[in-house]
């Protein structure tokens, strides 16, 4: 499993969690000290995440496209933001 | 004429009933049941609680608190951990309509705007306050209100933690560190960086008097006036059934 936490500079913190099979995110828990609205899309974000393979580029586009799709807004945090912590769990599995 | 709020003061409650009662004047105002509210409460037993997204395991120290019998609880909204005192700390709620002339589609101006009810009393108080984004009220630069808002069924709820007096060591038994190596450091830390309305004033201010205070910064900044109501019947029998079903409940407290 990687483990891997991002502090903002200005903003909020994040920690996430995750295990990977064939170079995939296979699950993820991303918590922190953020803010998202509407608060559950964070569940929709973690989903779409299942399965992905670890491009910085490509996470960061993911999690944009749920918030789109879900009309959703961060605080203290933005979607790099996620993407460079997933990135960091990431390193730390292989 | 200026506008007609409802002002409630809850007293001493247990966490799950505080947050409990939080959603249901929620839902009763997105029923239009019950005007705008402004909720003054505080927390017996001595509580922590945790931000919408925060892990329970990681952020709190369950064993601590179980022996000091201090209650721990998920909050709706994000944010971070928070230790409430039963006799250190005031919390407040407000919740009113989205649609309102304060509120602005941006989180971030409509943190100041709310907070700045805060800052007017606090200032009148005397304790030296400003807004500090994204969510926080600082004194002299240390942390002395921290701030938490959500949105639903068209009503913003924002609420928020207002430090009277503060114990930092005490703060750190209940909330996790990294590593015990590292406590005394984090506790120095926090010293610096986290104050008080006693500690600024250099005297010891009750809490009728800061509520006083506060409510009198919402009405002036906000222009409203507020008056002392009552929790309504369906806010109560509803904020008892969150409590039992979602606030107590191992599958929310725990579900991150």
């Amino acid at each position: 499993m990687g483990r891997a936490e991002y502090k903002v500079e200005g903003g909020k913190l994040i920690k996430v969690q995750l295990t990977l099979e064939d170079k995939k995110i296979k699950r993820i828990k991303i918590t922190g000290d953020f803010f998202l609205h509407p608060e559950d899309v964070i569940e929709d974000i973690e989903q779409s995440l299942e399965g992905c393979i670890l491009d910085e580029h490509e996470l960061n586009s993911l999690i944009e496209n749920v918030l789109k799709s879900r009309r959703a807004v961060f605080l203290g945090v933005s979607p790099k933001d996620f993407a460079r912590c997933i990135m960091m769990a990431g390193e730390k599995n292989e | 004429m200026s506008e007609k709020w409802r002002l409630l003061d809850t007293g001493l409650n247990d966490a799950f009933y505080n947050m409990a009662l939080d959603e249901a004047i929620v839902i009763a105002r997105s029923k239009n049941l019950v005007p705008n509210t402004i909720r003054f409460f505080r927390w017996n037993p001595s509580a922590v609680s945790i931000g919408y997204f925060q892990s329970m395991e990681e952020e709190v120290d369950i064993k601590a608190c179980d022996e000091m019998g201090i209650n721990y609880v998920r909050r709706r909204t994000g944010g971070g951990a928070v230790y409430h005192d039963r006799d250190g700390e005031l919390t407040y709620s407000i919740i009113m309509n989205e649609n309102h002339r304060l509120i602005s589609r941006d989180f971030q101006e409509t943190y100041r705007t709310l907070c700045s009810g805060l800052v007017l009393g606090l200032r009148r108080l005397g304790v030296p306050v400003e807004f500090r984004p994204i969510n926080d009220i600082v004194a002299q630069g240390k942390k002395i209100s921290g701030n938490a808002q959500t949105r639903g069924m068209g009503v913003v709820h924002q609420h928020g933690t207002i430090l009277r007096k503060v114990d930092p060591d005490l703060m750190f038994k209940v909330l996790k560190v990294p590593s015990e190596k590292i406590r005394d450091k984090l506790i120095k830390s926090v010293k610096e960086r986290v104050t008080s309305i006693n500690d600024v004033l250099k005297r010891e201010v009750s809490f009728k008097e800061l509520t006083d205070a506060l409510i009198n910064g919402f009405e002036d900044s906000f222009g409203i006036e507020l008056t002392l109501g009552s929790v309504t019947n369906f806010e109560e029998d509803l904020a008892q059934r969150l409590k039992v079903e979602k606030y107590v409940a191992r599958e929310w407290n725990f579900k991150r």
